[in-house]
């Protein structure tokens, strides 16, 4: 797992898809979504970086970034307290944001003053709409062998029904690509076919050098999207590069994968994926979870923290549950210090940080639609 | 900048009563409740207490300790001044020696001590769970114009003669001292926690190092002599959970008690005096569709597929389909292969049980023993170990030790 560092540096964008979830971004952006019992979006491409040699990573946020902060802190969880490089969160120039940034050409283009001052070569980019386990060291190998000016990363995938769903563009573009021999001859914009594609992952390798020169050029011709206002119309004359990612992969692209993703790794294989390599977290010091007389559990992921009493089926137990005597809790993913009173009985519900749901309460969803309950609400 | 308090923890114990356990690892490291080592209750304290600066007096087998030490950031203890130390022996230019005793161990850190000049100096030991509020005996320590201070626990009379004694009168100040005596004058136990002015403390360990006749132990020469010498010494009451983890049978039921807060009196559970510790980083833990939990505590990164019924488990326990878990405490890595049976024992870290093997069993009337398997143990299938075995080689396939 020790890797000698990577030349490249890392540029997050924690804001990227808040569109697709709207009421899990409600007080927060896409990187500090909870996700799999402990862990927010963003510890999985931050973890993946520094597990690849990257130990300088920015984070360029938009808004909403307070419980972003909140979570990382100084980034000694992910080793990031460095002298040189470490964690670098970027937010909005007051001066500048008369109108927050949309595209990557403009959120870059914030920072090209930093990207110039930088050492390393080359420059990764990700959102955090994805877990997975990325190897970033092997897509800097392949840019490198292959001598490509941008390196794109694809899976296998297929396009989310909610995207193919959508006519508007203010829920986020997303991309196909067209790979032949390991060169993208073409990008496809929001395209709504079926089946199986080269679903691009919105993962990028380019050279800083390379990149801050097209940034600048893109910036003063008034363009705001890197995929498709820089390396779309430019595919005839860069060699752009695919690196195929045949890793385990759970994507947020609506309120129903974010339940379905929680759920799949109920099944030991899917977590075995994804955690084949550490993921990082804030440490919050919980006592472990306590299953006290009376409780009855099968088929569940659980945080540490929780105190269950009651009878928890096929669900995922975020820090700090709790679940009262006669609860039953069925097919729930209850994110951190959800107390499900005695007696309540839940189904397919999502509920959010510092949920109550009150004694002898029936809430239910269904497997296509689960319940969401915001935070702090008391049902 | 002087502190006001700093704190001196001795964990240079070996713990030979914790035989199979302690092989590797020094007593303060030995795993507790499930994600805890008992090294963080006194870190914990200390931290909860206000006490910013700490030096940690380790000598025997003191690897796992430094590494989970580290920079003390997991306790809140990396500081720019202050914060944690660890404090082996070290040579001096006028010779080298091993800590010889509790008082010596102080004794040859003068210096660090000296570095912070602090007003008072608290002793701690690193065998003990229990949550103490040092703040509040330093309180008292200054309410009574105290030199030296001892924290005391009420002990059934019966047992008082097992315990170094205080004999104390209405204002708690401290008459005489007795250690194991046959006949107890008083069932004041000392609990090893010592708040001392540091130049009363200073200037007792300078003469007790002087005296070749010493064995410069804080309870058999430094105590008896602040006694001749009249100094103000006072016994301050602790009442909350305390439990000294030097047995295998006293480890097995604190853990034991920790799933019974609402009577044992040992709250994990509180948020207002939280333990910390360092993480494992592993993920949520999983039971699967074929387990079956009861009243049991179980952490990060365990996966359950048999019967765990009253049983602590560390970080990353094992339990395959069909096993049996009950009354025992199972510590981080270990796995317990399908159709096992590990009743009423300690099975230390990163130890196989092998299928269908057996590891101790419910007590009886005649036989209460708990059962002990050393960490990194490989036991093999089908053997079996009964139930006063204390394991600490591996035991092949089929075979039995008792």
């Amino acid at each position: 797992m020790v890797n000698s560092n990577a030349n490249a540096l890392g540029i997050l964008f924690p804001n990227s898809y808040d569109s697709l979830v709207p009421d899990l971004v409600g007080e927060r952006l896409m990187a500090s979504i909870p996700f799999a019992g402990r862990y927010r979006m963003v510890d999985f491409m931050l973890s993946s970086m520094v597990n690849c040699g990257i130990d300088n990573v920015s984070l360029i946020v938009r808004k909403n970034y307070h419980s972003l902060m909140d979570h990382l802190g100084s980034g000694r969880e992910w080793d990031l307290t460095r002298k040189n490089g470490g964690l670098n969160i970027v937010p909005p120039f007051a001066d500048k944001s008369v109108k927050v940034y949309n595209g990557r050409v403009e959120a870059l283009s914030n920072i090209l003053d930093f990207l110039r001052s930088q050492k390393e070569q080359y420059v990764v980019m990700s959102d955090t709409n994805i877990a997975a386990n990325f190897d970033f060291k092997a897509m800097i190998n392949e840019h490198i062998a292959s001598g490509a000016d941008v390196t794109i990363a694809y899976a296998k995938e297929e396009i989310p029904a909610s995207a193919r769903q959508t006519i508007s563009t203010n829920r986020g573009l997303y991309y196909t690509l067209k790979v032949e021999d390991g060169t993208v001859t073409d990008i496809y914009i929001n395209p709504k076919d079926e089946g199986i594609q080269d679903f691009s992952l919105n993962i990028y390798v380019v050279g800083r050098e390379f990149l801050i020169e097209q940034i600048h050029n893109a910036f003063v011709r008034g363009y705001s999207y890197f995929e498709r206002d820089i390396v779309a119309p430019q595919l005839d004359t860069l060699k752009v590069h695919g690196f195929l990612f045949q890793g385990y992969i759970a994507r947020i692209s609506d309120m129903k994968s974010y339940f379905d993703e929680n759920m799949k790794l109920l099944d030991d294989a899917n977590v075995d994926a994804l955690f084949s390599s550490p993921v990082y977290t804030k440490i919050r010091d919980d006592n472990p979870t306590r299953y006290i007389e009376g409780a009855v559990v099968k088929n569940i992921m659980a945080a540490d923290g929780c105190v269950i009493e009651g009878e928890v089926e096929n669900s995922v137990l975020f820090r700090g549950v709790k679940i009262a005597k006669g609860a039953k809790v069925k097919n729930c993913v209850l994110m951190q210090d959800t107390v499900v009173g005695e007696g309540a009985c839940v189904e397919y519900l999502i509920t959010d940080k510092n949920v109550t749901i009150s004694a002898d309460k029936e809430v239910k969803g269904t497997d296509t639609f689960p319940v969401y309950v915001a935070k702090y609400q008391v049902v | 900048m002087a502190k006001e308090m700093i704190a001196m923890l001795l964990a240079g114990g070996q713990g030979s009563r914790l035989y199979a356990l302690t092989q590797k690892l020094a007593k303060p490291a030995v795993p507790f409740g499930g994600k805890y080592r008992i090294i963080d209750f006194p870190l914990s304290n200390c931290v909860n207490s206000g006490i910013d600066t700490v030096g940690i007096l380790t000598q025997y087998q003191p690897l796992v300790l430094n590494e989970y030490i580290g920079n003390g950031q997991p306790w809140d203890l990396d500081r720019l001044y202050g914060g944690v130390h660890v404090l082996p022996p070290y040579q001096q230019a006028s010779g080298s020696d091993w800590y010889k005793g509790t008082a010596n161990a102080i004794y040859q850190n003068i210096s660090f001590i000296e570095r912070y000049n602090p007003q008072y100096v608290i002793i701690l030991s690193g065998d003990q769970i229990c949550k103490q509020d040092y703040s509040d005996f330093l309180r008292f320590h200054k309410e009574k114009g105290a030199e030296f201070s001892v924290a005391v626990m009420e002990v059934p009379w019966d047992e008082a003669s097992r315990f170094g004694l205080m004999v104390a009168d209405e204002n708690d100040k401290i008459t005489e001292f007795q250690e194991k005596p046959k006949n107890p004058k008083s069932n004041l136990a000392s609990m090893g926690i010592y708040i001392f002015n540091w130049d009363i403390l200073k200037k007792y360990l300078v003469e007790d190092e002087a005296d070749p006749n010493s064995e410069n132990d804080f309870g058999n020469n430094i105590i008896p002599n602040l006694l001749r010498d009249g100094r103000n010494m006072y016994a301050y009451h602790f009442n909350g959970y305390w439990k000294d983890v030097g047995t295998i049978s006293s480890l097995w039921e604190a853990n034991m008690e920790v799933l019974d807060p609402e009577h044992s009196g040992i709250n994990l559970f509180d948020e207002n005096w939280k333990i910390y510790s360092r993480n494992s980083g592993m993920t949520g833990h999983k039971i699967g569709s074929d387990a079956v939990v009861e009243n049991s505590m179980i952490t990060d990164g365990c996966r359950i597929h048999g019967h765990v019924k009253h049983s602590i488990l560390f970080a990353g326990v094992q339990v395959e389909p069909g096993a049996e878990v009950e009354d025992a405490v199972v510590m981080g890595g270990t796995t317990i292969k399908a159709g096992a049976v590990v009743k009423h024992c300690i099975i230390a870290e990163n130890v196989v049980i092998g299928e269908n093997a057996v590891v101790g069993a419910m007590p009886t009337e005649t036989e209460k023993g708990v059962a002990t398997v050393g960490s990194g143990i490989y036991i093999g299938d089908n053997a079996k170990i009964g139930p006063n075995a204390m394991v600490n080689n591996n035991v092949k396939g089929g075979e039995e030790q008792w």
